[in-house]
């Protein structure tokens, strides 16, 4: 207090300039730092064939379970495929099945959402039940329950995800609908005559923007936990194609879970890690968004 | 608060009704035949074409879809969910054997998680933005971050295999007859189910906490000259705690269904172990029953909740 | 009134707020004198430090706020007792807190706990400051609610703030601060909530418990209308300095500052003749983060020179009537 009392004397704090959000966001240090390792863990699988020389399929019979060594940072599995290599190429599928659910369930929820929420009305209160109906299952039943009519495939469990997601996203958008419907700019748009479609997508939207974005980067870290639980379960992507739950799925080997902890720890720590740093940003975009936080 | 109930009821059975409906759509599109999973396998087995047809329309199975719907929902409502395609087993019965597990693992769980948090969440909040206030918020993210599954292997690692204090999994031993016995085989997979859950608690408590400490009253109580801790507890806590006690009402619903993968993992013989070997088996009936009974559970749950929170504050109660 | 003497002394109060790493100075420069028996009304516009100016005398001052400067002393019977130097919400604050000073609020429904009935509430206040059981108690509230004149006190002191009107929620309020008979009563806008009917019997309510009691009264008020009729004694507050500080008659007739000046006449009062017009005091007011320098008031006063870039000292204009203003003789001979 003193320092801010000296500081205020002599006239050095001024009113922040330009954008409020971004300055806040910038200030939250956890979040930058969740977005640095969101960065480095996303880039490392990206550009996964530049890091790593071996190819994460390629079965070498001759260097089974060997332990971390310069040559196989994380080790080699039961078949001696090298688990650096797997857990980079894991990372591809594993983020693009949370990222494309997350953006799937968005999509449907902010089309649905934007336009009820709008209009109100018969469409609006079917569509509030029927997202009851699916919220009311708990995730983990509905995902599995789907999966077992679906099957189990990459675009299947896309599909899952944004039919378990969609309902909370369609809540949100339309409660946020329902404030901005209430200025006054948007009975100023009415009276203009503008079309309905117009105004909800164009004029109102992009002010409901800021949760949305909170709200996708909070469920791609749910989606990729929900993956990596699935394939766990060996219910998630198919077994052949390496994702950070697929390699995990080793360890329901006991001998692998006492024995070469080097396949499945290093894993489970980069999926805590990237989850971990997708919370910290969420939470920094909620905090740099929401107006009720002001300062 | 009649009128209260009522009105929520009106809102329960309609759900009840379209979710009991799409399931049984879901049942009928399943592939193979529905009299296998309405007359036990035995008897199946010895039946010839001819029986079988004659079963069909004997069964109904011929009548208009709507029909077929309701016999089917009358029968459910009396507790005949029909017959599990591997082991021939009546739902209900594989169903009732293994709600008990299930709930001793949630319930433990849930104490403990609720208990923990909802203290960690009201200190951290009376000691906003102090150390252990950051350190709190900051666990709480990594306790939500960490795949429950991984951190469920790396408590088995810890203490069953390197430490050997506790088991690594099932519930219990032959021999094993009182609570004690089981006791330390519960401990583990519920103290892991309950520290993912504990960091929502400990989050939402908080900021329970945090607007009930901004009201007015809590100015008001002081002004009286009432001592921090009747202050923090009485008109704080007690505020605070409605909206905690409707999250942990929400969650115990949940936990029936969230706990699939920690009793897949510590081979718990509950509902979610079963709902797993039922997908993978492609038992469809046995996992169309499990979550129609999970989703039943979780809106009576919920219901229940409502007439819970309106009790807790006078002033639903008294409208 | 025979015999008068002062309860609570103010002098030279500072307050500074630290939030959202800003430093608000509140409270600049606050200094009255309570007296026993007699009502005392902060006035001034909402944001001019005078509901913190009253939270600071119970320490009841937010997080992330502290009194910078300047002394709160509560002469009670017992002898000085410095309110400032308490730890807040320490024992002998707390032993304060209701028995001698109690406070009541400006919005009863926010201010009481919707959780638990009005009773309990009251008999909170017993608990800390009293050694009575539990039955006298519950009598001592019913006697209390009915002294507040709310009808049906044995059943109203079961039932919980939400099942009270509007202006039973004040007198509720109220009971509930009088419980213990404190020797002074600070009041942040006890009627602003309220109907204007109903403001008239709050405020017939603390005449009488005014004149039981002898209990001096601190009022904080926007409403001129309500100081006329109540106070004794006013203080005008403009951005956290006390500008006027004297008998009510002195400062309402003869206006010493140009801030008071320009606030009477921009109310309307009843029986005035249609043809005076009323002038709204120009410009707005400043941000407290970009205040003017010296006199507060100096942009949107009429009679601002360049002295006035200096800090006003405070003035005596008569007896007990204090002004802090450069100009106030001009101010004066211009009314």
């Amino acid at each position: 207090m003193d320092r801010l009392k000296m500081l205020e004397k002599e006239g050095l704090l001024k009113s922040r300039q330009g954008s409020r959000a971004v300055g806040k966001f910038l200030q939250n240090k956890l979040a930058v730092l969740g977005l640095m390792v969101f960065a480095v863990i996303l880039l490392a699988s990206v550009f996964a064939p530049l890091i790593t020389k071996y190819d994460p399929a390629m079965i070498d019979l001759r260097s089974r379970l060997s332990p971390p060594s310069w040559q196989h940072l994380f080790g080699t599995d039961k078949l001696g495929r090298d688990v650096f290599a797997r857990v980079l190429y894991g990372g591809r599928i594993s983020i693009l099945v949370g990222f494309g659910g997350a953006l799937g369930a968005a999509l449907v929820g902010v089309s649905l959402g934007t336009y009820a929420g709008y209009k109100g009305g018969w469409l609006d209160r079917i569509l509030l039940r029927v997202s009851e109906i699916f919220m009311a299952f708990p995730q983990i039943i509905l995902v599995l329950l789907l999966v077992s009519i679906l099957g189990q495939s990459l675009w299947n469990l896309l599909v899952i995800f944004t039919i378990t997601g969609w309902g909370s996203v369609y809540r949100m958008t339309r409660s946020q609908m329902l404030s901005i419907r209430e200025e006054e700019y948007v009975q100023a748009l009415k009276a203009f005559g503008l079309s309905d479609a117009l105004i909800a997508y164009k004029h109102m939207l992009p002010n409901a923007l800021g949760p949305i974005m909170v709200n996708l980067t909070l469920s791609t870290a749910m989606f990729i936990l929900e993956e990596t639980a699935l394939s766990f379960l060996g219910l998630g992507v198919p077994l052949h194609i390496p994702t950070w739950g697929n390699i995990l799925n080793a360890a329901q080997d006991l001998t692998i879970l006492q024995e070469a902890w080097w396949i499945w720890v290093p894993v489970g720590i980069v999926i805590s890690a990237f989850v971990l740093s997708i919370n910290f940003i969420g939470d920094g975009l909620r905090d740099a968004v929401d107006p009720t936080q002001q300062g | 608060m009649l009128t209260y109930t009522l009105r929520k009821l009106l809102m329960l059975i309609p759900m009840l009704l379209v979710i009991t409906f799409l399931i049984y759509v879901g049942l009928e599109l399943t592939p193979g035949d529905a009299v296998s999973y309405m007359v036990g396998p035995d008897a199946l087995a010895n039946m010839s074409q001819e029986k079988l047809n004659e079963l069909r329309e004997a069964l109904g199975l011929n009548d208009p879809f709507i029909v077929r719907y309701l016999r089917w929902l009358g029968r459910a409502l009396r507790g005949d969910f029909g017959y599990s395609l591997t082991s021939g087993v009546p739902i209900k019965d594989i169903v009732f054997s293994r709600l008990p597990a299930t709930l001793e693992l949630s319930v433990a769980a849930l104490l403990f998680s609720t208990l923990l948090g909802s203290i960690l969440g009201m200190a951290s909040a009376l000691k906003k933005g102090s150390i252990m206030d950051v350190s709190l918020t900051v666990a709480g993210m990594i306790g939500v971050s960490i795949p429950q599954f991984f951190f469920a292997l790396v408590s088995i690692l810890i203490f069953s295999f390197k430490l050997g204090w506790l088991p690594s999994g099932g519930r219990t031993m032959p021999g094993y007859t009182t609570f004690l016995d089981r006791l330390p085989h519960l401990i583990l997979p519920a103290l892991v189910l309950g520290i993912t859950m504990t960091a929502g608690v400990m989050r939402y408590s908080r900021s329970s906490m945090l607007d009930a400490l901004s009201k007015d009253y809590i100015k008001t109580a002081r002004s009286k000259g009432l001592p921090e801790w009747r202050v923090n507890l009485l008109h704080g806590f007690r505020v605070a705690l409605t909206p905690v006690v409707v999250l942990v009402g929400f969650r115990l619903p949940m936990l029936i269904g969230g706990s699939v993968v920690v009793e897949q993992i510590f081979q718990w013989p509950g509902i979610g172990k079963e709902f797993v070997a039922a997908v993978r088996g492609q038992n469809l009936p046995l996992v169309m029953m499990i979550a129609l009974f999970t989703v039943t559970a979780v809106l009576v749950a919920s219901f229940l909740v409502d007439l819970i929170t309106a009790l807790l504050d006078p002033r639903i109660r008294l409208e | 009134m025979v015999y008068v003497d002062t309860i609570l002394t103010v002098d030279n109060l500072h307050i500074n707020f630290y939030t959202n790493n800003r430093c608000n100075e509140a409270v600049r420069g606050v200094s009255f004198q309570l007296k026993k028996g007699r009502t005392l009304c902060l006035v001034g516009e909402s944001g001019c430090g005078k509901s913190v100016t009253a939270s600071s005398i119970m320490r009841l001052l937010p997080p992330l706020s502290r009194i910078e400067e300047g002394r709160i002393i509560y002469h009670s019977e017992q002898g000085d007792i410095h309110l400032h130097e308490l730890a807040a919400n320490g024992p002998e604050i707390r032993s304060i807190r209701g028995a001698e000073i109690a406070m009541i609020f400006q919005d009863p429904m926010t201010a009481l706990n919707p959780v638990y009935t009005v009773g309990f509430q009251i008999r909170e206040a017993f608990l800390y400051h009293t050694k009575m059981a539990k039955a006298a108690m519950q009598q001592k509230a019913i006697e209390l609610l009915r002294s507040m004149r709310i009808p049906a006190p044995e059943q109203r002191v079961n039932e919980y703030i939400h099942q009270y009107s509007g202006g039973m929620r004040q007198r509720a309020m109220i009971a509930m601060a009088m419980s213990c008979n404190p020797k002074i009563l600070i009041a942040d806008e006890p009627t602003t909530a309220l109907d204007v009917t109903v403001q008239a019997q709050i405020f017939d309510l603390m005449n009488d418990l005014q004149k039981k009691h002898n209990a001096a009264i601190l009022l904080i008020t926007h409403d001129m209308g309500v100081v006329a009729e109540l106070a004794h004694d006013v203080v005008v507050m403009y951005m956290g300095v006390a500008v006027e500080n004297g008998p009510v008659e002195e400062v309402l007739t003869k206006p010493a500052h140009p801030y008071t000046s320009a606030l009477l006449k921009s109310i309307p009062v009843l029986g005035q003749s249609r043809s005076k017009k009323l002038e709204p005091i120009r410009g707005s007011t400043p941000d407290p983060y970009n205040r003017p320098q010296g006199c507060q008031f100096r942009p949107r006063c009429d009679f601002a020179t360049e002295k006035c870039l200096q800090e006003p000292e405070a003035c005596s204009v008569g007896e007990n009537h204090t002004v802090k203003c450069w100009h106030w003789e001009k101010v004066l001979a211009n009314a």
